[in-house]
């Protein structure tokens, strides 16, 4: 019974792995290809089953038949960066308020504040395209580094709010009496108690911060022109109606890099069950 | 700049030692270091550019994704950089966002883009917003030499309006080796009485692929099919659909338009033509590979291109990718104007007439095309850049690399010797393929694209009825009815009369022959 | 003292306001007016729009694809979340390395891993038909038949989108509080009932917060549908954020994708508020 239970356990997490993996590997041994490669069908293994070649990962560096991904990229990490940690300080300071006073406005409450938030995320990004073109016109932002990180903001902001609510909704209102009674105000309770056990919380919020911002693509492709690419946009530029496989490929691993580098941030704190208060 | 120009002719001279001065090299500088063989005189070429000072200046480009188009774009942009000193900054689209990303700016006043590369059937919307090209860029020998009909693509309302820099076509590629085999020729025999013979009609065309589907005839041991297409939604389809249909609606004694009847402006899309070539597209189906009902022009390309089909039509990237160096089927493609139909709807009379001699229609369908913003503040320096980027040395390079998608669009381009000797094509294929561009470009039944403000919401409501046809939810009957009654809806929501005006601009050069 | 809690909230309530008050209020008025691409004026038509998105089959036929689409792929994603988190949850060799392995999808360019999918989906080049052909089985018409391509993009989904909820769960069930577990083994409860009567009551809360903002993000689906199938074949796979994405972009029937817009969001706000409350029903009684 438990040997059975045992290889269930195991051949069902083996069979999701594979799940997982399979669009990578085969993006790894696509991105060795060429044409002739591609149409000789599903092959992987190089040199037995195809000719390899480099070209695909070449053309990511400014090589011929390609586009230099690296200043993207450094944007992509700018404007990520940036968006995310604006949206988490003051995403961080909004919840905090929702979760421990009670605001009214008419017929508005607390509730309807967060839903507010959350509420913006709603909103098919397609449409907005256009008012936000003109805003940033206004404003003289379009195709700049700021304007973007603006529109980020907007979109990145409803997370952490929506994560940092529920996170201290869990931290008991005790330590802030406690705070209070040591004769400390609203403020300072919350940079030197609630800020320190926030922890989790913010690794949580910071991650999806992370994630939205730097896979969004729509706004990225039409708030700017030639100035200002990100890396999504860059990439997507290989997109041909003869879609080049192997560049694609190459340029789709190259670019999840970076946060497989949060996936590992992101387990330790699991594992060492720093994220417990996080969702609860 | 100074050690750049020093290292320039440090170049130059060891070039020129090396050749030891080599003969036919007419200008003091040698350009070959931006890989073309030799310079070749006019306004714009490499030395009259080299002679332009741009430097401080910034022109901006928006431009297909790479390759196609993109790539060239790109790469003539940064010569145009070296020898101008001009700052080039170039963007590259995806297709299918390309139209957005044009015209928002365009709508909302902003001046983003000095030069566009774009579809040429957007002219209908783009036109109000596009700078005529001068007179001395059409006095150029480049312009001079462009054919009647590529001319005619770039031409609004009496004014020049796009400038030309590729020329395309649908036509027909088959596997000659297939053809030709004894073998293949007795099964086909067989199969259906009948002699097999490059398909003159989409009904032929239909058989053939039907035989040549499901088993392995190029002995390679994974199965083989009769016909790859651009059947994918949103994805060029439409272009296919005109293609096969128009044989059939397109009567060559019948004007006054192809997709509305331009004095009642009633769409004439479900005509029986119309429905005609439908069904046949709808049939062609049990011949594709397979997920063949959801390729794009991409696959298409790989699907021929690698030796999959047997036939294929659209534009000339499939065979070009057939014809690449180290191509399993290299010489073995050639190409034909498009099939035609016998039974031709002739919507005058309301009847059906018959063609001993099969009726063919050029479809003239869009291709790429360059123009410079009317909004633009850099026009001099964005004409020169056009007018560089398909300058005789540039254009003749461009037309060798396949991926960068420039085809044939001057009368010289027309030339057997330059396929054969130059790209080491088979001489009788060079033949065949230059005949074939050579008569769909002298054809006199022709169809142009509907280029009429809103042509996006034609051809996007046109797809999605072929698409409901073609996956079995409506009659081709239905889905083409359905495509009518969206399309005079459009029509009344543009305005009869501003479309009308539009699609006289289109019929005014259909029915010139 | 409670003076100060305006310091916490007005930031980022005014900065979002500020943001998105423009385009929201925009949108709205583009709605009542026939900006198309040959006309870019901000007329006044009234409800013209609108009644016309009554009469169009092709969005409500869109709207209840994409409500089957979402609900679908979010169950799914939960239940196979959900079964993870608890499968990576105890002993396991490796068990980090599952675990990160696990969270990747997540992290990837939705736009760009649909490309890879369309590859992988290839029905004549691509290594899924290959390695059934190689098993000796048919290929299967993974984009070219209508339900195969509507569960092909819901694979899709599946594969980005259950991380999510595998994340949200497996932080859950970490910090889940032990005596339960051991009331229960005393009471002689087996596995099965010991999920049921303690794990997943005490887990209501996250998975009605996980499911919710879920449906949301799903709601929004366009990135698979257009790489992958373009909304083919026919109109399969056609849902909501796709076609206004058609209508609005590909046509620029600014006006009518606005209103398309506009009555999308007030459908949404109200599906997703009974949603709410359905589940907080369920997962209550599940509780008593």
């Amino acid at each position: 019974m438990k040997t059975l239970y045992l290889a269930i356990k195991y051949l069902a997490i083996l069979l999701w792995s594979c799940f997982v993996l399979f669009p990578f590997l085969w993006a790894v041994t696509t991105s060795f290809k060429t044409a002739n490669g591609v149409t000789g069908g599903a092959t992987w293994i190089p040199w037995l089953q195809y000719k390899p070649s480099l070209q695909g990962w070449q053309s990511l560096f400014g090589g011929s038949g390609g586009t230099d991904i690296s200043g993207p990229y450094l944007n992509s990490i700018i404007v990520t960066g940036s968006a995310s940690l604006i949206s988490i300080v003051m995403g961080t300071l909004a919840a905090y308020g929702l979760s421990r006073f009670t605001f009214r406005a008419g017929f508005i409450r607390n509730a309807d504040i967060t839903f507010f938030f959350i509420s913006q995320r709603i909103m098919p990004p397609i449409v907005l395209a256009i008012p936000f073109f003109l805003l940033l016109d206004q404003l003289g932002l379009l195709d700049t580094l700021a304007g973007l990180i603006l529109v980020y903001i907007a979109l990145l902001l409803p997370i952490a709010v929506w994560v940092m609510v529920d996170f201290f909704n869990n931290v008991p209102r005790q330590l802030d009496e406690m705070a209070w009674l040591d004769g400390c105000t609203p403020l300072t309770t919350f940079y030197r108690v609630i800020l320190p056990n926030s922890v989790p919380g913010l690794i949580v919020a910071g991650m999806f911060c992370l994630i939205f911002g730097w896979n969004d693509f729509f706004f990225a492709f039409t708030l700017t022109f030639t100035d200002t690419q990100l890396l999504p946009v860059a990439i997507v530029a290989l997109n041909s109606s003869v879609t080049p496989w192997w560049s694609l490929s190459a340029s789709a691993l190259i670019s999840v890099a970076p946060l497989i580098l949060l996936a590992f941030v992101v387990e330790r704190f699991l594992s060492r069950g720093g994220l417990a208060g996080a969702v609860r | 700049m100074r050690s750049d120009k020093l290292l320039r002719t440090a170049k130059v001279l060891a070039a020129s030692s090396a050749l030891g001065l080599a003969a036919g090299m007419a200008s003091a500088e040698d350009y070959t270091r931006f890989g073309i063989e030799k310079d070749m005189p006019g306004m714009c070429s490499y030395e009259s550019i080299d002679a332009k000072d741009y430097s401080g200046r910034e022109l901006t480009v928006i431009t297909h994704a790479i390759p196609v188009i993109g790539e060239p774009t790109k790469l003539h942009a940064e010569q145009f950089s070296e020898l101008t000193g001009a700052d080039v900054e170039v963007v590259h689209v995806p297709f299918g966002d390309l139209f957005q990303r044009i015209m928002i700016p365009f709508q909302t006043g902003q001046d983003a883009y000095d030069v566009l590369f774009y579809a040429s059937l957007w002219l209908g919307d783009y036109n109000p917003y596009l700078a005529n090209v001068p007179e001395e860029y059409q006095s150029t020998a480049g312009m001079q030499a462009l054919t009647d009909t590529t001319r005619d693509v770039g031409m609004w309302g009496g004014e020049m309006k796009q400038y030309i820099m590729d020329g395309d076509r649908h036509y027909l590629k088959y596997r000659e080796d297939i053809f030709s085999d004894p073998d293949m020729q007795a099964r086909f025999l067989e199969e259906t009485g009948r002699e097999l013979t490059v398909p003159e009609t989409w009904e032929e065309y239909n058989e053939v692929a039907r035989v040549f589907t499901g088993w392995d005839w190029d002995g390679d041991g994974d199965p083989n099919y009769g016909s790859a297409e651009v059947v994918k939604r949103d994805d060029l389809m439409f272009s296919a659909f005109i293609s096969r249909a128009a044989p059939y609606a397109k009567h060559p004694d019948v004007g006054g338009g192809f997709f509305f009847d331009l004095e009642t402006m009633e769409p004439l899309i479900n005509n029986p033509g119309w429905v005609r070539g439908l069904e046949l597209f709808v049939e062609a189906q049990e011949s594709f590979p397979p997920g063949g009902t959801n390729f794009g022009l991409g696959d298409e390309i790989f699907s021929f291109g690698g030796g999959e089909t047997l036939m294929s039509y659209s534009w000339d990237d499939a065979l070009i990718q057939a014809q690449q160096a180290d191509s399993p089927i290299r010489n073995d493609v050639r190409t034909q104007m498009l099939p035609g139909a016998r039974e031709v709807w002739n919507r005058e009379t309301g009847e059906w007439d018959t063609f001993e001699e099969p009726n063919r229609a050029a479809y003239i369908t869009w291709g790429w095309t360059s123009a410079v913003a009317q909004s633009s503040s850099n026009k001099d320096m964005a004409f020169d850049y056009l007018c560089f980027f398909s300058n005789e040395a540039n254009t003749r390079h461009d037309l060798q690399v396949g991926r960068f998608g420039v085809n044939p669009y001057r009368t010289g381009h027309f030339d057997a010797d330059f396929w054969s000797d130059d790209l080491g094509w088979d001489r009788g294929m060079a033949e065949q393929y230059v005949e074939t561009l050579e008569r769909i470009d002298g054809y006199d039944n022709r169809v142009f694209d509907l280029r009429v403000p809103g042509v996006g919401q034609f051809m996007t409501s046109l797809a999605a009825g072929v698409a409901e046809a073609v996956a079995g939810q409506a009659t081709p009957q239905e889905a083409l009815d359905g495509v009518a009654e969206e399309w005079s809806r459009t029509v009344e929501r543009i305005g009869k009369d501003r479309v009308r005006e539009a699609y006289a601009n289109v019929v005014e050069i259909e029915d010139a022959r | 003292m409670y003076r100060q809690k305006h310091l916490f909230l007005l930031p980022g309530l005014l900065v979002l306001v500020a943001i998105i008050i423009f385009p929201l209020l925009f949108t709205i008025r583009v709605s009542f007016s026939s900006w198309d691409v040959f006309q870019p004026e901000l007329d006044w038509i009234a409800g013209g729009n609108y009644g016309r998105l009554l009469e169009d089959a092709r969005y409500w036929g869109a709207l209840g694809r994409l409500m089957i689409m979402a609900v679908g792929t979010v169950l799914i994603q939960y239940i196979l979340g959900f079964a993870l988190a608890l499968l990576v949850l105890g002993d396991l060799r490796a068990r980090r390395f599952f675990r990160v392995l696990f969270l990747v999808p997540m992290m990837t360019t939705p736009v760009i891993m649909s490309v890879i999918w369309r590859t992988v989906f290839h029905e004549s080049i691509g290594p899924l038909n290959g390695m059934l052909q190689a098993l000796g089985l048919q290929g299967v018409p993974w984009l070219s038949e209508p339900a195969l391509a509507f569960a092909s993009v819901m694979m899709v989904e599946i594969w980005q989108w259950t991380p999510f909820m595998f994340l949200l769960l497996l932080a859950g069930l970490v910090s889940l509080p032990r005596e339960p577990y051991l009331a229960a083994r005393i009471d002689g409860a087996g596995p099965i009932r010991t999920f049921f009567a303690v794990t997943f009551p005490a887990m209501a809360g996250i998975s009605i917060a996980a499911i919710l903002i879920r449906l949301i993000e799903a709601s929004k689906i366009m990135e698979s549908v257009y790489v992958m199938t373009s909304g083919g074949p026919g109109t399969a796979t056609e849902t909501s954020t796709y076609y206004i994405y058609i209508r609005g972009l590909r046509d620029f029937q600014l006006g009518y994708a606005s209103a398309l817009s506009v009555t999308y969001l007030v459908i949404m706000i109200i599906s997703l508020t009974i949603i709410a409350k359905v589940l907080v029903r369920l997962f209550v009684k599940d509780r008593t």
